[in-house]
């Protein structure tokens, strides 16, 4: 199948990361913006783990430790996101609800499995198209950012909320753990490389280069 | 009337080939290699392989990217002059901008993420949009601007951090937590906020990523 869909890193040809343009590998620099060329991305299974599982270590105190705290009338009420969400959902208000249990719990916890996934597929632990894994991959990417948005929604009660002695909202460390999640798993999917699941496809490895000393992103 | 004045912007700005080739074009999925043909306007590339868009030749190109660029920035500009939210609530009226809202995690001990929020909100939408103007602007008369290559990059970097239209649908869920205890309604900066998501989500699809790059090559030849 490779036959009729000749690979550039089996022709020492390398995509530039930044602009797309086609150059030899040996250059190390691409000639026409100067970022690093590499046939593959460094050390890419490795970094994606990293970031992955540095993401799911924090997913679990993200929702267990308060992501605000709301004090009304001198009484204070500690809010998780999944509180939150609970609330919209027995206010009757289910399409918010449903859009905050799919923005801060479903979308990091799949895309923390799809990481895993698409890693276990590209070292040749499963078997599966990959058109498929190629479309989840872009999915993921697609995805990330919009879980930020329970950050956002803190940061505007923060803001709005300052009604004297009435009501007030603080932060709580849930949000940072939170945010730390979104951009954890957002740097492992910008570090995963997917030409490595068609050179399991293919059988064929292309092999790192050890003379390049730098990393980019 | 206006398909020929089309025909004839077109025209005189055709997607150029950088004089240096082969002209290749690799799948960033698969990594297979394609000859890099030229394609009509409004077509895309697709990998032969997986199916993937290799580029795409938008139409007006140079001309849509700046002028989405500039749209975005008027956008921003009232954004972050007029409030998102409006909220009446024991007398007080308190309203919600931007700047406050990054501010006041700032201020109530949470740093990081009023840093964070700063960042994904404020200075990469502004940067993406400066950036595509300064790029683009002065190559719709074959310029490349001074430097136009280092922000290229960095535009390309930034860019899926720019977080607007997360924001707005932050904004939204904000306003139904708070109707039930409030009288709260969106102000101009919301609206403004919904323009900066459609003018830089056209302004960075006005122009294929390959096509911005050759152009750039071309004229700092």
């Amino acid at each position: 199948m490779s036959g009729c869909h000749p690979k550039a890193a089996l022709k020492g040809l390398a995509g530039c990361h930044t602009c797309g343009k086609v150059s030899p590998v040996t250059l190390g620099r691409c000639p026409r913006c100067g970022s690093h060329l590499h046939l593959r991305k460094p050390n890419s299974i490795h970094r994606t783990v990293a970031f992955m599982a540095a993401a799911a270590a924090l997913y679990i105190p993200s929702h267990i430790l308060p992501v605000m705290t709301m004090v009304e009338l001198g009484t204070v009420e500690r809010h998780t996101i999944i509180g939150g969400m609970m609330y919209f959902w027995e206010s009757g208000a289910y399409p918010i609800a449903i859009v905050i249990f799919t923005a801060s719990i479903l979308i990091p916890f799949l895309k923390i499995g799809a990481l895993a996934w698409l890693c276990a597929a590209a070292t040749g632990h499963t078997h599966r198209k990959p058109e498929r894994l190629g479309k989840l991959f872009w999915f993921t990417e697609l995805l990330g950012r919009w879980s930020m948005i329970d950050i956002f929604v803190v940061g505007i009660m923060v803001s709005l909320v300052q009604v004297g002695n009435y009501m007030t909202v603080t932060p709580g460390p849930g949000a940072l753990a939170f945010a730390g999640v979104v951009i954890l798993t957002m740097f492992s999917a910008m570090s995963f490389e997917p030409r490595l699941l068609w050179d399991q496809l293919d059988g064929q490895s292309v092999p790192e280069e050890t003379d390049c000393p730098h990393e980019t992103i | 009337m206006m398909e020929g004045f089309t025909r004839r912007w077109r025209a005189a700005q055709p997607w150029p080939a950088p004089r240096r080739g082969p002209h290749y074009s690799v799948c960033h999925f698969c990594d297979t290699l394609h000859d890099a043909d030229r394609i009509p306007e409004g077509e895309a590339a697709l990998c032969a392989r997986c199916n993937a868009p290799l580029y795409q030749n938008r139409y007006a190109s140079l001309t849509r990217a700046s002028a989405f660029s500039v749209a975005a920035l008027v956008a921003i500009a009232l954004m972050h002059v007029f409030p998102l939210l409006i909220m009446d609530a024991a007398g007080m009226r308190r309203s919600l901008t931007l700047s406050g809202a990054a501010l006041a995690l700032i201020e109530e001990q949470a740093p990081i993420l009023g840093c964070f929020v700063i960042l994904f909100t404020i200075v990469a939408p502004l940067f993406l949009a400066l950036s595509m103007l300064y790029i683009t602007f002065p190559l719709l008369f074959g310029v490349a601007a001074p430097g136009a290559k280092t922000v290229a990059r960095w535009m390309y970097v930034s860019e899926p951090w720019n977080m607007a239209e997360v924001f707005l649908l932050g904004v939204v869920v904000s306003l139904l937590k708070l109707v039930k205890v409030a009288d709260v309604q969106f102000g101009v900066g919301f609206f403004a906020c919904a323009g900066v998501m459609v003018f830089l989500a056209a302004a960075v699809a006005g122009i294929d990523r390959e096509e911005l790059w050759d152009r750039l090559e071309v004229a700092t030849e």
